[in-house]
């Protein structure tokens, strides 16, 4: 009633007043999204930190409260050197992947200023790497790491004469076999951002450079990224976590082997759940996983830029 | 060399799956087979197990993307129309979702499932499924229903047609191919769902084929290859020509609405 008689009083609130009257309550529309993700997202989480708490299994016996699963999950001696194992894996792979991404970007998009032939192509075949689902990424990538003198790289090497690496079963040489996999997977999406952001970034800025006699490295350093700064450190946050929380391409891949040499944080933690049914322990792993996801975006989003637009 | 980086893999599978066993200890110097056979397509393509696997990774992608487009749809629609409080956070919350690794939830998930018979069914995987890919998926959605002017929808408004007249009207039309490409993302999504249909389906007949080629691959050795990298081949390429098809619209939707977060 009263909204009514001021609204008519002026023309402006009479405009919005209009809108407000359609203006709906938005509550239904996102009624399926909210009952979706609270009940298959939200209230296993809240599940997942009350399990922490007990000494629940797979196996169903008795539960009870305690404290006794967190402290003796997190004095593991291995846990230290699957903390270990996960972030040369994570960091490596971001590190490749951002640097890849953003290389390949460039270069598509030079070629497609100079309309080279190719560039099409090397585009493609990077995407199509990315729509490999992991398992089969795991599984093509053990081929071609196949240590007998057939495999697909090593009688490549023999090709060119560099004798046979044994990918799979050098504890050493292992984690870098699993980091090429994942970066053959993963280059893409930081290409797509990369991609997209560099062709965002205002020509005149180029156009500028060239008047001030700019090489192409200068150009580089000194335009391309710092306009891309935005972009890489939210493409940053996306594929650590993506990263962090790999586990299918490395377990068609190496099962986490030889020993431990590639067991990451993702994939002791379900071999904890479902291969000893330690379902309390498997919780408190879960959210250590979260709490390390949480820190990384928060210490990538300190060096965001302030008050940009989100 | 990037052409070279990224391409190998899928030509060293292709090459495998062509050549018959003896080839197969060749190595690269036989890289073109000798006598390309497509032997082992017939071998996998016939067995019973692997159509089940591919049917079954079609229905669980294809019923979840659907499912997906139910929930996101008007979620977006409002996100992208409608002012209330708080919009931005949401959209943030939304997107903080994703940070989660599913292995967390499926713990519980586990449970639950099991409880209620849900386990060994499809309409149970479907669930989580579309559970893990509609944060992405809405915010696809709002990305193209942004791109879609304002000043037609308000018109309509004026007109006296109702939110859910303009939505289904005005909005779905014009949004239909961001609702594509966010179908077949979330298609490609559910096909190479690994960890969810592993610990949720054990029978083999409702096995999707990311489950069944990982168990097939523990079941094979360095002489049957050639059969692994057809079966590998058969898994990949569905996905593969899905995203060709429609690469571009997959893209802009991609750059315009998920990406610039």
């Amino acid at each position: 009633m009263m909204d009514a008689s001021i609204a008519a009083k002026s023309p402006r609130r009479l405009g919005r007043r209009t809108a407000g009257r359609h203006s709906p309550f938005p509550l239904p529309w996102l009624m399926p999204l909210i009952l979706v993700l609270g009940v298959f997202y939200l209230y296993p989480l809240l599940d997942v930190f009350r399990f922490a708490f007990t000494n629940v299994s797979l196996l169903g016996r008795d539960e009870e409260y305690t404290l006794q699963t967190i402290v003796s999950t997190l004095s593991k001696p291995e846990l230290l050197q699957i903390l270990w194992v996960t972030f040369v894996f994570t960091a490596s792979s971001v590190v490749a992947q951002q640097f890849f991404g953003l290389f390949i970007a460039l270069i598509v998009l030079h070629g497609e200023k100079r309309r080279l032939f190719g560039t099409t192509i090397v585009r493609t075949t990077a995407l199509v790497a990315w729509v490999v689902p992991g398992i089969a990424g795991g599984i093509i990538w053990k081929m071609l790491f196949n240590e007998a003198p057939f495999g697909g790289l090593n009688s490549l090497l023999r090709v060119i004469g560099v004798p046979a690496v044994q990918w799979l079963s050098d504890p050493h040489m292992v984690m870098w076999s699993v980091v090429i996999s994942n970066v053959w997977r993963g280059t893409a999406f930081s290409m797509v951002v990369m991609y997209a952001a560099s062709k965002a970034i205002d020509p005149v800025l180029y156009e500028a450079a060239d008047v001030d006699g700019a090489n192409p490295w200068q150009r580089l350093i000194y335009i391309t990224l710092p306009q891309l700064r935005t972009a890489i450190l939210v493409n940053m946050i996306l594929i650590t976590i993506q990263t962090l929380n790999t586990f299918d391409a490395i377990i068609s891949l190496t099962g986490g082997g030889p020993g431990r040499a590639t067991e990451v944080l993702s994939l002791y933690t379900f071999n904890v759940v479902f291969r000893n049914y330690d379902l309390a322990a498997g919780a408190v792993l879960s959210i250590l996983m979260l709490a390390i996801s949480l820190g990384l975006a928060l210490v990538y989003a300190r060096f965001l830029p302030k008050g940009e637009p989100s | 060399m990037t052409f070279l980086f990224f391409a190998w893999p899928l030509l060293w599978l292709l090459s495998l799956a062509l050549r018959t066993r003896r080839e197969i200890f060749l190595g690269v110097s036989r890289f073109i087979p000798k006598a390309p056979t497509l032997e082992n397509f017939a071998a996998i393509l016939s067995s019973d197990k692997f159509a089940g696997y591919l049917w079954n990774a079609l229905v669980l992608s294809s019923c979840s993307a659907i499912g997906c487009l139910i929930v996101a749809l008007p979620a977006a629609y409002a996100f992208s129309r409608f002012p209330f409080r708080g919009k931005g956070p949401w959209m943030m919350v939304l997107l903080a979702f994703q940070m989660i690794s599913p292995l967390v939830i499926m713990v519980p998930l586990y449970r639950y499932m099991a409880a209620l018979h849900l386990t060994d069914s499809h309409f149970g995987a479907t669930m989580v499924y579309i559970a893990l890919a509609v944060p992405m998926v809405t915010w696809i959605l709002k990305g193209s229903i942004d791109g879609i002017p304002k000043s037609l929808d308000e018109a309509a408004l004026i007109d006296g047609c109702s939110h859910f007249a303009v939505f289904w009207r005005i909005i779905l039309p014009l949004s239909a191919p961001g609702i594509a490409s966010a179908f077949i993302i979330s298609v490609i999504a559910g096909w190479s769902q690994f960890l969810v249909p592993f610990l949720l389906i054990s029978k083999e007949s409702l096995t999707p084929i990311g489950v069944g080629i990982f168990q097939y691959a523990g079941t094979q050795n360095d002489s049957s290859l050639q059969l692994l990298a057809a079966a590998c081949l058969v898994s990949v390429v569905p996905a593969i020509i899905a995203f060709l098809t429609l690469q571009r619209l997959i893209l802009g939707a991609m750059t315009e609405g998920a990406v610039k977060g």
